[in-house]
């Protein structure tokens, strides 16, 4: 049995069903990510977990114990807010002792314990300060902090880096990521942000319109979307329409120009309409590379994005990107050149429409 | 949940009891002049009456240049402060607490105290009397009016303007009435009514500077007279009543900002 | 514009505020200290000691802070119902219109709606009377007295109170409750360590509010009482009047004492509103 368990998982609001048939099992230290657009439902499976929102059906075990209508204060979770919800009456040491002061553990041990989780988040000696004295970044160090002081089964974090600027938000993934694996506490991540569910994540749970598009690892969600939603929302996605010329050999006509795809096309049938998609750094110029598929096509715009160049092309109806690692020696086409592209069959993905 | 709406609901119901109760009390005693019957002869009677014409023009007039020379006073100090003098708005701030610090009692002592012999003898001239009170008005006022203002000007961008203003060529002047007073609209009728309410129903001030102004009015009236006074608590009830209602209706949209006030 | 000429832009509120504000006041502060030949003394602050006018004092203190608290209590309750106890968004909105008429009708006209609702041929009065046949005036209550004042008073004070406290409790987050509860604390352990600490230096500086805005009044009790109530103001208002005490400096120092007491309560709230301020930045 898995350490955490949502069964069928259903939330209603009234008419609008924010959760849907949810199923997911976490093992013991494992952190997964809630992956999804806003709305999407992620936040309201995260609550109801702490036990802020009741499921409207199914239920929720942890460590095998029912918690599906356990109330919040009794569920022994952890939880980091976006706004980080630090308590401003409160020193960040109270802050951090608070979940053990309730527990009424002796004032020593709460000491003790406050100063080892400041060390913890690097933040010695700063337990007397207020939360207004620290930057965002401290106050959400702080609130890690707060809410792994009194050992909970489980960490929940609901978008913890989505109000600090970019540069801090690299840096506390990494600390998050880190404390979370020299504590091997089972923790639960809601992000829109796809390269923090991807750089942090030993599963990702993408999530659209209330239910559950894909679960997989960081790796098989990035390279095998299984729905066009995930393969559009992680990464940028090349889609194109080809029409099938025979599904038993994987050959596809695009604007004229036949490719191969290494991927089944379930019994579709000759000259129906189907959605490639192909990555655009898994497109290179024909003239360094030689893989099975090559397409003509112009080049429209070319931008410079620092370590990549992104180029976008087109194939008649067809419009899309290509990326080649900048390099200063490279000598890039002009805009309306002709040029030549390759990539090979597993590159072609063939998208059934999501939900 | 059940439990704390039901407490809720309680609190709520005290609380529209003790709001409307009065109300309803002083309506109903307002109406009964008359034995037996309900009517409006006490309305009538105040209506009539001479002496409710005369101090209620002359407090609606005293409101009338409280507003227009407080405004003028407080707006330009208020954008000043804003734009050239950051350094003056913590002075500027405490000077606009003060009045509640000296009450209106305290106040008109000390107008009296100065102002009643020489070398400024204001109280001598009727005048210069109203004046003084126009001026105590002002003082009692000037917390509301400047907050109001204040508030006004911290929500638009007055350097932004001020500067878009200036590089299109435009004076002081026009800049101050055809750009500031204009965005301050909502926040100037807001201190303007809030202004109106407290001077017209002012007792202290007038009754002590001798103005006959309609506080004092109403007092005396009080003095002889049983159901006149309910139907002028109620006529004064629905002016302030409609002059908040008009701060509301202005500010809708605008975050809500309290409106503190009276002179009690 | 720099310098001095910047702060000519400014030279006509301070003309204002020091002729009609600093000044009268200063000018009672030092008269306080001053017989009636201008020589310095301190028998006028001593004789604010004699028994009546401490029981002035004492008497506009004691209901300042009847109404002030009983009126911040109950007006705590009432903005807490509003905004958290989970009513419908219109009770708010109207509650917060309501409390903005009602905290501005004071003075007079609310003496008036409260001499015609309790007074000894009130509404009310005459509605115990004819179908409870109990009379509240042989039952010790009057509308003249202490206990009939501070009941009047109560009528802007509370309103004033949520207007005062319903951004505060706004202020409270949501996030917070939930942090609290995902950490095991009852609703109880909330408003102990969190809700209440927050709110308190809001709750106190309102309290010293309200208390400084009764102790200040005139109005409402010189047209109940007819001055019969031996507050602090209505002694002012009968030495300005010429009555009684014949001795303008011993008044001086009578509002010297009131600019003090309201000075320390002022200084008090600004204080407190600056701490929550921090706080909440």
């Amino acid at each position: 049995m898995a350490f955490l368990e949502l069964t069928n998982v259903r939330k209603s609001f009234g008419q609008v069903n924010a959760v849907e048939s949810f199923d997911l099992k976490v093992e013991r230290g494992e952190l997964v990510s809630f992956l999804g657009p806003s709305g999407c439902g992620k936040t309201t499976t995260l609550r109801m977990i702490a036990g802020f929102e009741m499921p409207t059906d199914g239920s929720i075990t942890i460590n095998g114990a029912d918690i599906t209508y356990v109330p919040p204060n009794k569920r022994n979770v952890g939880m980091v807010f976006q706004s980080y919800a630090l308590f401003p009456n409160m020193t960040v040491a109270d802050n951090i002792g608070f979940g053990l002061k309730i527990a009424k553990k002796p004032s020593s041990e709460i000491k003790k314990r406050a100063e080892e989780m400041l060390a913890l988040i690097h933040m010695p000696g700063l337990g007397n300060r207020y939360p207004y004295q620290l930057s965002g970044g401290q106050q959400q160090r702080v609130a890690l902090a707060r809410a792994l002081a009194f050992s909970p089964q489980v960490l929940l974090l609901d978008e913890p880096l989505s109000a600090l600027d970019a540069k801090i938000r690299v840096s506390l993934r990494g600390e998050i990521h880190s404390i979370q694996q020299k504590l091997g506490i089972t923790t639960i991540y809601v992000t829109h942000d796809q390269e923090e569910a991807l750089s942090m994540s030993d599963r990702v749970v993408v999530m659209n319109n209330g239910h559950i598009e894909q679960i997989g690892t960081p790796f098989e969600i990035y390279n095998f979307p299984k729905t066009e939603f995930v393969a559009q929302f992680v990464g940028t996605l090349n889609t194109l329409t080809a029409e099938v010329r025979d599904a038993a050999d994987k050959r596809l006509v695009v604007d004229g120009q036949e490719i191969k795809s290494a991927h089944a096309l379930d019994g579709a049938q000759v000259g129906e309409k189907v959605t490639v998609s192909i990555r655009p750094e898994r497109i290179s110029f024909y003239g360094e590379i030689q893989k099975v598929n090559t397409m003509n096509c112009t080049v429209e715009n070319i931008s410079f994005l620092g370590s990549i160049v992104r180029i976008q092309v087109r194939t008649g109806a067809n419009v899309f990107y290509m990326d080649t690692f900048n390099n200063p020696f490279l000598e890039l086409p002009k805009i309306g050149d002709k040029i030549q592209i390759t990539f090979s069959a597993e590159a072609v993905l063939v998208l059934r429409q999501s939900a | 949940m059940k439990k704390i709406n039901f407490w809720a609901w309680l609190w709520i119901v005290l609380g529209a009891v003790y709001f409307f109760l009065p109300l309803y009390g002083t309506l109903d005693f307002s109406l009964r002049e008359q034995r037996g019957v309900l009517s409006f002869l006490a309305y009538q009677n105040v209506l009539n009456d001479p002496r409710f014409r005369d101090s209620f023009t002359f407090s609606t007039l005293m409101a009338v240049a409280t507003i227009i020379v407080g405004l003028l006073l407080i707006v330009p100090t208020a954008y000043w402060v804003h734009l050239r003098l950051p350094q003056a708005r913590p002075i500027v701030e405490f000077i606009t607490l003060l009045p509640f610090v000296v009450p209106a009692i305290v106040l008109v002592f000390g107008f009296i105290r100065i102002y009643s012999g020489p070398p400024l003898a204001l109280t001598n001239s009727t005048t210069t009397t109203n004046a003084l009170l126009m001026f105590g008005y002002m003082v009692v006022a000037l917390p509301y009016t400047y907050r109001s203002v204040d508030a006004g000007l911290r929500a638009i961008d007055v350097r932004t303007l001020t500067e878009a203003a200036q590089s299109l060529g435009a004076g002081w002047f026009t800049i101050l009435f055809r750009i500031i007073f204009p965005n301050l609209r909502v926040a100037l009728l807001s201190g303007a009514f809030l202004t109106f309410a407290i001077v017209v129903g002012e007792f202290t001030l007038a009754n002590l500077l001798n103005r006959p102004a309609f506080g004092p009015y109403m007092v005396l009236l009080g003095q002889d007279r049983a159901y006149e006074p309910a139907a002028l608590s109620i006529m004064s009830f629905a002016l302030t009543w409609a002059a908040i209602g008009l701060i509301q209706l202005l500010s809708r949209g605008a975050p809500e900002q309290s409106q503190l006030g009276g002179v009690h | 514009m720099n310098g001095l000429l910047a702060w000519l832009g400014v030279a006509p509120f301070f003309l204002f505020a020091i002729l009609f504000l600093l000044w009268p006041s200063s000018s009672l502060i030092i008269g306080g200290f001053q017989d009636p030949a201008g020589n310095f003394t301190l028998k006028n602050i001593g004789d604010l000691f004699t028994p009546s006018i401490m029981n002035s004092y004492a008497l506009s203190i004691q209901i300042s802070a009847v109404t002030a608290i009983a009126g911040a209590l109950f007006g705590f309750l009432l903005a807490y119902a509003a905004i958290l106890g989970g009513l419908p968004r219109w009770i708010r909105t109207a509650l917060m219109t309501l409390c903005g008429v009602a905290s501005n009708f004071a003075g007079v006209p609310l003496a008036f709606a409260f001499i015609a609702t309790l007074g000894r041929t009130g509404f009310l009065t005459a509605l115990f009377v004819n179908v409870l046949g109990i009379n509240i005036y042989n039952l010790g209550f009057n509308l003249y007295n202490f206990w009939g004042l501070a009941l009047t008073y109560m009528y802007f004070q509370f309103p004033l109170m949520v207007l005062i406290m319903a951004p505060a409790l706004d202020g409270l987050k949501r996030e917070w409750r939930e942090a609290s509860e995902n950490m095991g604390a009852s609703s109880f352990q909330y408003w102990r360590y969190v809700a209440l600490p927050i709110l308190l230096p809001a709750l106190l500086g309102a309290v010293i509010l309200l208390f400084g805005n009764y102790f200040g009044a005139y109005a409402t009790a010189y047209a109940l009482t007819g001055g019969t109530l031996p507050l602090i103001t209505i002694g002012i208002g009968q030495q300005i009047a010429g009555n009684v005490l014949y001795n303008p400096n011993l008044g001086y120092a009578l509002a010297l004492g009131m600019i003090v007491i309201m000075a320390v309560c002022i200084g008090g709230y600004t204080w407190l509103q600056s701490r929550t301020a921090r706080w909440l930045r």
